[in-house]
């Protein structure tokens, strides 16, 4: 048996670790969807290493906020893993520091502090990029917040640890409107988040339709890195909450044993890198819609949401 | 599947979870959403063609819960209307619609299929609000209502109703007179839905009738359709305000 504190620090290496390889999985299923031979899979991991080696440079009269932000978030990236089911089906000690909206609070303030930073640096693009993604943060908010009543309805607590011990339970729990619906509005919300077409280009140099790729225009060096980091940490904290609480919360270790841990430190990527697989189809399948459209595909995200409310609150479906 | 208990270490004051309906019911209220979610789809919805596909689409929903009504409640004759809905209003239908179409198609290539994508009243964003507001509408009437079910399940019922809101609120946003009358026969969808709840075993004689009807009303609306062409040489019925004494 683990000392459950290992698990727990376990977690935050797993989503740190794995998560520029899950990055490099999606990028590499896009090129092949394509018909381009694509990246390397583990070129993320040597993006990140070439640019810790580089010197950082600051905007003249950029604020200690904007050297400051790259750290502040990464540090509110890996502590979310602390609060979600990455590993365990039990939950560990430090689990009950936040609920679900507990984790969204965190993912938010690491926005903020990236949008700040943005605004410290006085280039526009950056600045841009950044008052875009806190408006549309604000549009994609009440979809959170009607799947958080979702859980909330089908559990009697916000705990992602409840949600995923009632989708285990029993098949009924997963074919329910309520819970259908609810992971597809959260599936819409995860596109949106983590800058995935219908919403905005993942790796492209277009300025006009950036939105959060806009917004480390003038970090670099590891500051750059730690923020590309911080987004690829992000995309699987999603992921995980997404497959771990909603979808798919099979193998998780039941017990502290080191086999049942190590067993769901391999099923987490590998169930994240199939889900990519599904949005890098997304990806090649759909254009990318204009910015003035991406409230219609927020308005339908938030169609989902509260027909999975109503279904359940009004009829227990 | 392993059924995994309540997890250790939850605060013991918490409530179990929400009791899960069975399989059935919720496979039935999913494909209830489903045919809602269409109808919410035909707001979006930029050419004509696609949206009597749609409509098809539905009606393919339809016909799939009454088969899965019918296994569940052992009732033959469902598989039998299942198989008239689909031949009726996934078939027969689209296929008068579509020939209706062409003949009112303009020459101009560019706009082959009918682009109504600017014939909605409200921007989208909005429309989708209204619908939300309308649906809801919908689900808290139902559980007003007394109704038991005999058939697929109560929240379908709710459902039902939603899809009939949903389709008047397609009806008074778009402006041409063929997306109208989808609106109307997709609203006989969410009739039909109502029906398989309320009385799952309403005589199979019943409900042929009423498909008739819908025919009726096809024809109708064809004609409505080729008359308001032939004098107004569109579909939209933008020009009839000018009646407005």
């Amino acid at each position: 048996m683990l000392p459950l504190p290992v698990i727990q620090v376990l977690q935050v290496l797993t989503i740190a670790g794995a998560a520029p390889g899950v990055s490099g999985v999606i990028a590499r299923a896009e090129a092949r969807l394509q018909g381009r031979r694509g990246p390397r899979v583990l070129q993320p991991y040597y993006d990140l290493a070439k640019l810790f080696r580089k010197e950082a440079l600051a905007p003249e009269g950029a604020s200690w906020v904007f050297l400051a932000a790259p750290v502040g978030a990464f540090t509110c990236y890996l502590t979310v893993p602390l609060l979600i089911p990455v590993l365990t089906a039990f939950p560990l000690p430090l689990g009950y520091m936040g609920d679900i909206l507990g984790g969204g609070f965190i993912l938010s303030l690491a926005g903020f502090l990236v949008a700040v930073a943005a605004l410290s640096t006085g280039s526009p693009y950056a600045q841009l990029g950044a008052s875009r993604a806190k408006t549309f943060a604000a549009i994609t908010e009440p979809v959170v917040l009607f799947v958080v009543f979702t859980v909330a309805l089908l559990t009697a607590t916000d705990l992602p640890y409840a949600l995923a011990a009632t989708v285990r339970s029993s098949a009924g729990q997963i074919i329910r409107p309520a819970h259908v619906l609810a992971a597809a509005a959260l599936f819409m919300v995860i596109l949106h988040e983590t800058g995935r077409i219908p919403v905005e280009t993942h790796s492209g140099t277009n300025e006009f339709g950036m939105i959060e790729e806009a917004r480390p225009f003038e970090h670099s060096g590891p500051y750059y890195a730690l923020l590309k980091w911080g987004s690829a940490a992000k995309q699987l904290i999603l992921y995980t909450i997404l497959l771990n609480v909603f979808i798919a919360p099979w193998g998780l270790a039941a017990t502290g044993a080191p086999v049942a841990v190590l067993i769901a430190m391999v099923a987490l990527p590998a169930k994240a890198c199939a889900l990519g697989c599904v949005v890098a189809v997304i990806d090649d399948s759909f254009a990318k819609l204009r910015l003035f459209k991406i409230t219609e595909f927020a308005a339908a995200a938030f169609l989902l949401a509260v027909l999975g409310v109503l279904t359940v609150y009004l009829g227990g479906g | 599947m392993r059924a995994v208990p309540w997890p250790p270490g939850l605060p013991a004051a918490l409530a179990p979870p929400a009791p899960a309906p069975s399989v059935y019911a919720g496979t039935a209220n999913v494909i209830a959403v489903l045919i809602l979610l269409a109808e919410f789809a035909m707001f979006r919805q930029a050419l004509l063609r696609g949206q009597v596909r749609l409509y098809a689409g539905q009606s393919v929903l339809l016909a799939a819960l009454a088969v899965l009504v019918g296994a569940d409640r052992g009732l033959p004759e469902l598989y039998v209307l299942a198989g008239v809905t689909i031949a009726l209003k996934a078939v027969a239908i689209p296929l008068v619609l579509r020939r209706l179409l062409r003949d009112t198609e303009p020459d101009d290539p560019m706009s082959a299929g009918h682009d109504i994508a600017g014939s909605g009243g409200l921007s989208l964003a909005s429309t989708v609000l209204i619908g939300i507001a309308v649906a809801a509408f919908g689900f808290f009437a139902a559980v007003a209502l007394p109704v038991r079910g005999g058939g697929a399940p109560v929240t379908a019922l709710s459902v039902s109703l939603s899809v009939v809101l949903v389709a008047i609120v397609a009806m008074i946003h778009r402006r041409d007179v063929a997306s109208q009358a989808i609106g109307l026969f997709s609203l006989e969808n969410g009739i039909s839905l109502a029906a398989l709840v309320v009385a799952a075993s309403l005589p199979l004689i019943v409900e042929v009738a009423l498909l008739v009807d819908l025919l009726l009303a096809v024809v109708v609306f064809g004609l409505l359709i080729r008359l308001h062409h032939g004098r107004a040489e569109s579909l939209s019925t933008t020009g009839l305000t000018s009646l407005r004494g």
